[in-house]
């Protein structure tokens, strides 16, 4: 009998770099379990990056509130009467009792329940229940106000935090590569992008990076996962759809990039299908881009999916599809919380407006048809990295290795690779191990 | 109550059990036949909001189910074609229609409103339920009727799971 020769790895003993070997395209399935590993990472990953906090147009008004997650900090950020937009911990500074317990609102102030004290929309502690008396006057309110996030950036609308004072800024962050392609999706609605409605919330038992890595460039996974799609006719061929992956600084990645001219010529075969407002729409929206990005840009018309690092994946197809984000809110190293918003173009036609919003919630979205089955797939590699023969085995991310950069197209930015190929998942795993291996300060 | 008010609503349980059943027995062409051509199958989503900021569920939000009876014959097809996964091998389910409330409409049809427990047991360990009511409207069809409209809230603000099976 063949025995199994390697041991399960000891965290404790074997460092990272002995676990994620991105050059080699080996991952330990050790860092999809581990809770250490796991409580690094929301040390490490989650108070160092730029994190996805809502829409402008979700605080358009003063005293307008939202919550969200950071990590697992519970964060509200609000838009107070000054106008500036504000995020801080969702936590009592007196015992830790949350002040805010709903999505989203609207108020002047945040009461704790448990024992009243009072936060203003800016997060100053302004009421303490008889504060001269059980407090002798002595409570020095300036103190005590809910922990601020240092950081808040916005770019077109949309608010990022981070909880590292010295972050480089949001936009070098995001990197003008990757913006490069990412501005398509901002600068191609006529009358801005709008949220569409609340936040769609489910659990996936499995690990966070499982779904961020998928988002970042797995289009392998869409010839099998999603093989009831083209079955049925949701899709047409998958090749006729997209041509590259492209990674960027910072992790960050990139599916289902087309050459240029593809995905405008396959809006304008959906728009003969949809009708006369869909032409009319999709000839505005592709006049609006030759006026606002380069030409080439204006050519490429369309995006697919990608995951901004760490957490935050969207999809955007081209102008008849939702502009959708999925945030992989960590629970835990085996549970995930996926809260998704749905963004679209507030002065399409209304038909087109319908057509987009029905095409998501049966695309990718909860009771979606790609969505089920990705989380069927998460949750079960999870469990099977949970068994100590199980992690001798690294998972291989080797697709491609060694053919890195051999792909060109004239004038597009960043790391260009085929269709398929895990190039992406290396580079998640290269910036993940190099903010893990990282020390940061004590928050 | 009226006893041909009693009598009616035996006939509506009658029909949601009927349906119940079928879901539970997978015998999704059954089903499907239910609905009319022109069925709104609708699930919107569920939010928690101040008492004084409640929002009633919008047509034109985006909602976690919005089906026509074209797509919901399209998700019977991709559960026979052997390639859902999340269905594959399918999930025990098992359901419980309760609460049945029935308003008859002045053409004939009728409203009838109706809570759920659907326990959901899939592979070796993953189970949940998923709590809800209906809102269903129903149009005369023979000696019964065909589902017109169905409103589903469910009322999980973050649900267990994906969905992959149908309420
Ligand atoms: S915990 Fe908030 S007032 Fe005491
Ligand atoms: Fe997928």
């Amino acid at each position: 009998m063949t025995s199994i020769s390697e041991r399960p790895v000891d965290v404790a003993a074997a460092g990272l770099h002995d676990l994620v070997k991105p050059d080699e395209g080996a991952v330990s399935r050790t860092v999809f379990v581990d809770e250490a590993i796991y409580r690094t990472e929301l040390d490490r990953i989650f108070t160092k990056t730029w994190l996805f906090i809502g829409h402008e147009s979700q605080l358009s008004q003063p005293g307008d509130y939202l919550t969200n997650f950071m990590g697992e900090d519970p964060v509200i950020a609000t838009r107070s009467a000054d106008g500036a937009i504000r995020v801080m911990l969702n936590s009592c500074a007196h015992r830790g009792m949350a002040v805010c317990s709903t999505d989203a609102g609207s108020s002047k102030f945040f009461r704790c329940p448990y024992h009243g004290w009072t936060y203003s929309s800016t997060g100053d502690l302004i009421g303490v229940p008889r504060a001269d008396t059980v407090y002798n006057g002595e409570l020095d309110k300036s103190r005590l106000g809910l922990k601020a996030v240092p950081r808040v950036e916005i770019y077109k609308g949309f608010i990022f935090a981070n909880w590292d004072e010295d972050a480089i800024p949001l936009v070098d962050y995001l990197g003008a590569d990757q913006l490069w392609y990412l501005d398509l999706a901002f600068e191609a609605p006529l009358g801005g992008l709008e949220v569409i409605g609340p936040t769609m919330k489910f659990r996936i038992k499995a690990n966070w990076k499982l779904a961020a890595e998928n988002f970042a460039g797995d289009d392998y996974h869409v010839l099998y996962t999603h093989g009831s799609a083209f079955q049925i006719g949701f899709l047409p061929d998958y090749d006729q759809l997209a041509d590259y992956i492209v990674h960027f600084d910072h992790g960050h990645g990139m599916g289902d990039v087309s050459k240029p001219g593809r995905a405008y010529q396959n809006d304008v075969g959906m728009a003969q299908f949809l009708g006369p407002d869909a032409i009319e729409y999709v000839t505005a929206v592709h006049e609006r881009l030759q006026a606002r990005v380069s030409p080439l840009q204006a050519e490429m018309h369309g995006l697919g999916e990608g995951n901004i690092f760490p957490n935050l994946s969207w999809i955007k197809f081209g102008a008849f599809h939702i502009f959708g984000l999925f945030q992989w809110h960590p629970k835990g190293p085996g549970e995930i919380e996926v809260w998704q918003t749905a963004f679209f173009d507030s002065a399409a036609p209304q038909s087109v407006k319908d057509f987009a919003r029905t095409q998501m919630s049966q695309e990718n979205a909860a009771a979606g048809i790609f969505g089920q089955d990705d989380g069927e797939n998460f949750e079960q590699i999870t469990e099977s990295a949970r068994g100590v023969v199980s992690q001798t085995r690294d998972f291989n991310y080797a697709m491609g290795l060694g053919h890195e950069g051999e792909i060109h197209e004239e004038g597009y930015p960043g790391h260009l690779g085929p269709h398929f190929s895990e190039q992406n998942h290396r580079n998640f795993y290269r910036y993940w191990l190099e903010l893990m291996t990282t020390p940061g300060e004590q928050k | 109550m009226t006893s041909s008010l009693t009598d009616l609503r035996r006939d509506v349980e009658d029909f949601l059990y009927r349906e119940a059943k079928l879901l539970d027995e997978q015998r999704y062409d059954e089903w499907l036949g239910l609905f009319t051509e022109d069925v709104r199958y609708w699930m919107p989503i569920t939010e928690t909001r101040e008492v004084r900021q409640h929002r009633d569920h919008v047509p034109g939000e985006w909602a976690l189910v919005e089906d026509d009876s074209r797509f919901l014959a399209k998700r019977m097809e991709r559960l026979a074609g052997g390639l859902a996964h999340s269905e594959q091998p399918r999930s025990r389910t098992r359901r419980f229609i309760s609460n049945v409330l029935v308003t008859p409409e002045a053409d004939g049809d009728l409203v009838a409103e109706s809570n759920f427990i659907v326990f959901q047991s899939r592979r070796a360990n993953c189970e949940q339920f998923f709590v809800g009511s209906r809102r269903d409207r129903l149009v005369t069809f023979g000696e019964s009727w065909k589902i017109a409209e169905r409103t589903v809230l469910l009322d999980h603000r973050v649900l267990p799971r994906a969905i992959s099976i149908f309420f």
